[in-house]
C-alpha cells in the first residue's frame, strides 16, 4: 500500500465544503465514476459535519491507497471531542443527539467499502472508511 | 482493448518487482548473460516455431509465411529484451503492447503460457550446458530469468483481465436497453440475474436516461429476472426512490402476486413501489398518468 | 422560486430557509419551486433543512417542488437513506417541469 495523504483541517462549517471538494478531486484523479465521486463527497460531508457539530474542530485525512492494481481512497475524520458514549446506538439509523436526521454514520457505513469507528470518552473519535474504484 | 488506456503506474511496477524480489543482482546476472543469449537466439527461435507449428492451434495462427517471418523476428527481439537489462517503463509498455496484440489475434492465454514455459525449459538446458562446470551459477541465472518471466506473465495477464472486464461491461449495457416508448415514457425491460454491480449500473443508466429524455414515467419490467429475492427487491426500491427524486414515477411490472407477498412477508417495504400485473397494463397505466388517452383507430374499409 | 448554488454552507441554508418562509407569507405564494440543479452533494444536513422548509411551507398552505436533483446526487441520497426523508415533497426533473407542476397546483 502506498501512503500519500492530504489533510483538511476542520474548524468551521465552511471547511466541510473544502473537505468534500478535496475528496471529490482526489476521487476524480483516481478514476472513480462520477456517481462514486458523489457518494464519497457525501460521506465526507457527513463525517466532517459530525466533527463540527460534536467536537467543534478536528481534521479530515484523505489518502490515495492501492492494493495491486486496485485504487482507492481512505478517509479519516478525527477529533479530540467528547467521544461517543454509546457507539452501537450511534450506528443505528435515525439515532441522533444533535438534532440531525441520524443518518450520517449508518449511511456512511452503508456506502463505504470498509468502515471503522474508534471512540474514547473525553478523548475523541476517529471514523475511517475506504472506497475503491469499481 | 485500446492501447492508450493500457497503463500501469510506476509505483505498481516497482511493487510488482519488489514482490517478485527482482533485485539488482538479478538484473546483473541477466545482463551478463546477454552475449550468450545472442548466440542462442537464432536456434531457439527456430526450435520454438517448430514446436509451435507441431500443434494445430499453433499452426492456425501462422499460415502466411510472410507473417511468420515477421513474427519470428519480433519474437527474437522479445526474447533478447529479457537480457538487455532495461526493465523500465519502455519495457513494460512493450510487454503490454504485445499482450494486446495476442489478445487481438485471439491467442488463448494457455497457449501464451505454454509457449513461455517451452522457452524457459529450452533456455534452462542451454544455461546448464554453458555452465556445465558451475551449475550453481546456471541455477542462479535461471531463477533470475524466471522472476522476469513471471513479471512478463503478470503484465500479459493484465491485458487479458482488463479485456474481459471491458467485455462484461459491454454485455451488461447491451442487456438492459432503456427504450423510449413515447415522449416522457421510458421502458426498462430487465432480463437476467440482478446482482449488486448490475443493479447499480442499471440505476445509473436509468437515471441518466430520465435526465436526457426528460422522462416523467418509467415502466420497469422484471418478468425476465429469474429470482426476485429481498436483495433484488431492495435494489428495485432504491431505483424507484432515486427516480422519484428526479421527478419520475416508476411502475414495476412482472412481479407475481406470490413473489410480492413473499417479499412483504420477509420485511421488504414495497409500499413506495407502484406495480402493475404485466408490461401491457403497466404501459397503459403510465400513459393514463401522462394524460395520454388510447383510442381505437378505425381502419379504412 | 429559488435557485440553490453548489457549495452552500450551513449558514447559507439557514438563511435561505428563513427568507423563503417569510416570503411565502408576504407574497401569499401557493407553490415554492426549489432548483437544486447546481447541488453536487446533498447530505443529511441539507436534507433536513429541505424537509423542515417543506413542512413550514405546508403549514403556510403552499406546496414545495424540488427540481433538478442530478442522477449522481439522487443515487447518493438513496444510498444514505435520505430519500425517504423527503417523502411527500413533490419533485420534477427540471425547472420547466417544476413550473408546469406549480401552475397546475395554483
Amino acid at each position: 500500500m502506498s501512503q500519500e495523504y492530504q489533510r483538511v483541517p476542520i474548524k468551521s462549517e465552511a471547511d466541510i465544503v473544502l473537505a468534500r471538494q478535496g475528496g471529490r478531486r482526489l476521487a476524480a484523479e483516481l478514476g472513480f465514476s462520477s456517481t462514486d465521486q458523489t457518494l464519497l463527497a457525501t460521506a465526507i460531508s457527513e463525517l466532517a459535519r459530525n466533527v463540527v457539530q460534536y467536537a467543534g474542530t478536528g481534521e479530515v485525512l484523505l489518502s490515495a491507497i492501492a492494493i495491486g492494481s486496485r485504487r482507492g481512497i481512505q478517509v479519516s475524520a478525527m477529533d479530540q471531542g467528547p467521544g461517543i458514549s454509546d457507539p452501537e446506538l450511534a450506528m443505528r439509523d435515525g439515532y441522533s443527539t444533535g438534532g440531525s436526521l441520524g443518518l450520517g454514520l449508518p449511511g456512511t457505513r452503508r456506502l463505504a467499502d470498509d468502515f471503522s469507528l474508534v471512540t474514547v470518552l473525553g478523548e475523541g473519535t476517529t471514523v475511517t472508511f475506504k472506497m475503491w474504484v469499481r | 482493448m485500446k492501447l492508450d488506456t493500457l497503463t500501469i503506474s510506476e509505483d505498481e511496477v516497482i511493487s510488482r518487482k519488489d514482490f517478485l524480489e527482482f533485485r539488482d543482482d538479478d538484473l546483473k546476472a541477466l545482463v551478463d548473460a546477454h552475449e550468450m543469449a545472442q548466440t542462442y537466439a537464432e536456434p531457439v527461435i527456430e526450435d520454438f516455431y517448430q514446436y509451435l507449428l507441431s500443434f494445430s492451434h499453433g499452426r492456425s495462427f501462422f499460415q502466411d509465411p510472410v507473417v511468420l517471418a515477421r513474427v519470428k523476428q519480433a519474437q527474437k527481439n522479445y526474447f533478447l529484451d529479457l537480457t538487455r537489462g532495461d526493465y523500465g517503463p519502455e519495457y513494460v509498455k512493450n510487454r503490454l503492447r504485445i499482450g494486446a496484440v495476442h489478445q487481438r489475434i485471439g491467442l488463448p492465454f494457455q497457449t501464451y503460457l505454454g509457449m513461455y514455459n517451452w522457452y524457459l525449459r529450452n533456455v534452462a538446458n542451454r544455461f546448464f550446458e554453458a555452465y556445465a562446470d558451475n551449475p550453481g551459477h546456471a541455477l542462479k541465472l535461471l531463477l533470475s530469468l524466471t522472476k522476469l518471466v513471471f513479471f512478463d506473465v503478470g503484465l500479459a495477464m493484465e491485458v487479458y483481465l482488463r479485456t474481459i472486464e471491458e467485455q462484461q461491461e459491454a454485455i451488461k449495457e447491451l442487456s438492459t436497453p432503456v427504450l423510449q416508448l413515447r415522449e416522457g415514457l421510458l421502458i426498462l425491460p430487465i432480463v437476467g440475474a440482478l446482482n449488486s454491480a448490475r443493479a447499480r449500473q442499471l440505476t445509473e443508466q436509468l437515471l441518466r436516461a430520465i435526465a436526457s429524455r426528460r422522462a416523467k414515467m418509467v415502466v420497469m419490467d422484471v418478468t425476465g429476472v429469474p429470482a426476485v429475492d429481498s436483495k433484488v427487491a431492495n435494489h428495485l426500491v432504491q431505483t424507484v426512490a432515486a427516480s422519484r427524486l428526479m421527478g419520475a414515477t416508476v411502475i414495476v411490472t412482472g412481479l407475481t402476486p406470490e413473489v410480492a407477498q413473499a417479499l412483504v412477508a420477509i420485511g421488504v417495504d414495497l409500499s413506495s413501489v407502484k406495480t402493475a400485473g404485466d408490461l401491457q397494463s403497466g404501459i397503459e397505466e403510465a400513459e393514463l398518468l401522462l394524460g395520454y388517452r388510447v383510442v381505437k383507430v378505425e381502419t379504412a374499409p | 422560486m429559488a435557485s440553490i448554488q453548489s457549495a452552500l454552507t450551513d449558514a447559507d441554508w439557514m438563511k435561505l430557509s428563513a427568507d423563503l418562509s417569510s416570503q411565502i407569507g408576504e407574497l401569499r405564494a401557493r407553490a415554492v419551486v426549489l432548483d437544486l440543479t447546481l447541488m453536487d452533494v446533498m447530505d443529511s444536513f441539507a436534507t433536513r433543512v429541505l424537509r423542515t422548509l417543506a413542512q413550514t411551507v405546508t403549514l403556510r398552505g403552499a406546496q414545495t417542488i424540488l427540481v433538478g436533483i442530478q442522477p449522481d446526487v439522487a443515487i447518493a441520497m438513496v444510498q444514505l437513506g435520505l430519500a425517504q426523508r423527503l417523502d411527500g415533497i413533490l419533485t420534477a426533473l427540471n425547472l420547466e417541469h417544476g413550473l408546469d407542476m406549480a401552475e397546475a397546483l395554483v
